[in-house]
């Protein structure tokens, strides 16, 4: 089943392209790597999903609808750290069961717990511990669509594995993750699919399996492709 | 409606401690409106409504600021968390606008309440009519017609702000609503002029009874202040409210259309 679709989109920041000429089908039940530089286009490429951004060109549609009428259905982790200095666990559960229908109680505390969130305010807590709420906060809702913009950048290497652990039990096989991260070898292992950027395009689009098959690595393609 | 309260609560979180400030600073203006010891009681009465009108200016002010420093939420990608929740832009701006509107309007009652105490205190007698246009009537007017669209302006700037922030091309329609407000205010003002009373006009105390003109008139020693017995009630033009209040209507629909339309 198609989850998102997006049929030549350019988006412009002024004279600068962020994505451009893009075409990209994403499937149900799919966890897609996307990796690439600095620069290549891969948090343009979410926030266009998210419906945070328009394109100059083209079009998007998540769920058969634009981007951004489907944000309901849609979990946006962006790069921000998005939380109020008062912020408590407690209170990033009151305002996303507010919010969100599909917000579980039960799986924020389960997540929290796992991911070892301290009953902190957020101003109170380092940046690990800040983004390892906001991802309990995010993988606690039932969404057709996650897109989660480097959740591992600038955390410590117990933090991150804590992450990904959690990004793991937490998928049920239909839900569709687009992670982002420069973490690739740690990553690698997540992906069934990975889509390599560089310069606003998708230069390949591959199945994780495949490249081993073939005896690389994603991180070695990584490093052949985007070099 | 479960968002809608979700929403207000997190307003109360953001905004709590500046709208309990606002309304404790009640307290300190009550005690200021005591400690006026002038022996003669038409400056007394004076220097207290002079208090009390820089109370309600300084309210204005705190109000505005509380609304205006929302536009910290662009930072850190609370306004794209934002963005992406289920309700409307023009939930979003309703519910900031709520908690500010309903801050204030309990500000003003206090004032309301306040300068019923004060002409208590100049020895004037009200009867229960009166007080209830000084403490809700005036207080309605009042917000009404200043810091009702004050607070739309004020959000539907920030909420520009937040969407296009005062960079690249941002700045020149932020420049050009900047500089347009002035204009704009005296071309309202000047319309407000041309249709005031056109519709009958609003009794604001017009239950003072004589014995308060008569008691005003016994304590103002200088004719200047004295009480005219033939405009015993003050009557206000009720367009200017309706306008204004359709205004903030205006502003707050278009401040929340920009954050329907705004990329983050």
């Amino acid at each position: 089943m198609q989850i998102a679709r997006l049929d030549g989109v350019t988006k412009r920041y002024g004279r600068t392209e962020g994505v451009r000429e893009l075409d990209l089908d994403v499937g149900g039940g799919e966890v897609i790597g996307l990796l690439g530089l600095n620069g290549s286009g891969k948090t343009t490429l979410l926030k266009l999903l998210a419906g945070l951004l328009f394109p100059t060109s083209g079009s998007v549609r998540v769920l058969e609808r634009p981007a951004r009428a489907a944000r309901a259905d849609v979990v946006y982790l962006g790069e921000g750290d998005a939380l109020w200095g008062w912020m408590t666990p407690r209170d990033a559960e009151r305002l996303f069961a507010g919010l969100y229908v599909d917000f579980d109680a039960g799986r924020f505390g389960r997540l929290c717990e796992s991911l070892a969130v301290p009953r902190r305010t957020a101003r109170a807590m380092s940046k690990g511990e800040r983004g390892r709420l906001r991802l309990a906060m995010a993988l606690s809702r039932s969404a057709r669509l996650y897109l989660l913009d480097e959740p591992l950048a600038g955390i410590d290497l117990l933090s991150r594995e804590r992450i990904l652990r959690s990004i793991v039990q937490e998928w049920h096989g239909d839900e569709t993750i687009l992670l982002s991260t420069h973490e690739v070898a740690e990553a690698e292992g997540l992906f069934e699919r990975v889509l390599y950027m560089k310069e606003g395009r998708v230069v390949l689009d591959a199945q994780a399996e495949e490249l081993r098959e073939r005896g690389r690595s994603v991180v070695e393609t990584f490093r052949e492709v985007l070099s | 409606m479960r968002a809608f309260r979700c929403l207000v609560w997190l307003e109360f979180r953001r905004s709590g401690v500046w709208a309990a400030a606002l309304l404790g600073s009640l307290a300190f203006w009550a005690w200021g409106l005591f400690q006026v010891r002038a022996v003669d009681v038409a400056q007394q009465l004076g220097i207290r409504l002079l208090l009390l009108g820089i109370a309600g200016a300084i309210g204005a002010l705190v109000l505005a600021l509380m609304v205006g420093r929302l536009r910290g939420d662009t930072r850190a990608g609370l306004f794209q968390m934002l963005l992406m929740t289920p309700p409307t832009g023009y939930v979003h701006v309703g519910t900031r606008y709520a908690f500010a509107a309903a801050t204030a309007a309990l500000y003003y009652m206090g004032l309301g309440g306040l300068a019923w105490w004060t002409l208590r205190l100049s020895g004037l007698p009200l009867d229960a009519g009166t007080v209830a246009q000084l403490a809700l009537g005036l207080p309605f007017y009042a917000l009404g017609v200043s810091v009702i669209p004050l607070l739309a302006w004020t959000l539907l700037l920030v909420t520009f702000q937040s969407a296009y922030r005062v960079s690249g091309t941002g700045w020149i329609p932020g420049t050009v609503m900047a500089l347009g407000t002035p204009f704009a205010l005296r071309w309202l003002v000047n319309g407000i002029e041309r249709v005031a009373y056109a519709l009958p006009g609003w009794p604001v105390l017009g239950s003072v009874g004589a014995d308060l003109i008569e008691a005003a008139q016994g304590i103002a020693e200088d004719p200047a202040v004295s009480v005219s017995l033939e405009h015993p009630a003050l009557v206000l033009p009720q367009e200017p409210l309706w306008i204004m209040l359709a205004l903030a209507v205006v502003l707050l629909l278009a401040a929340g259309r920009i954050w329907q339309e705004v990329e983050a």
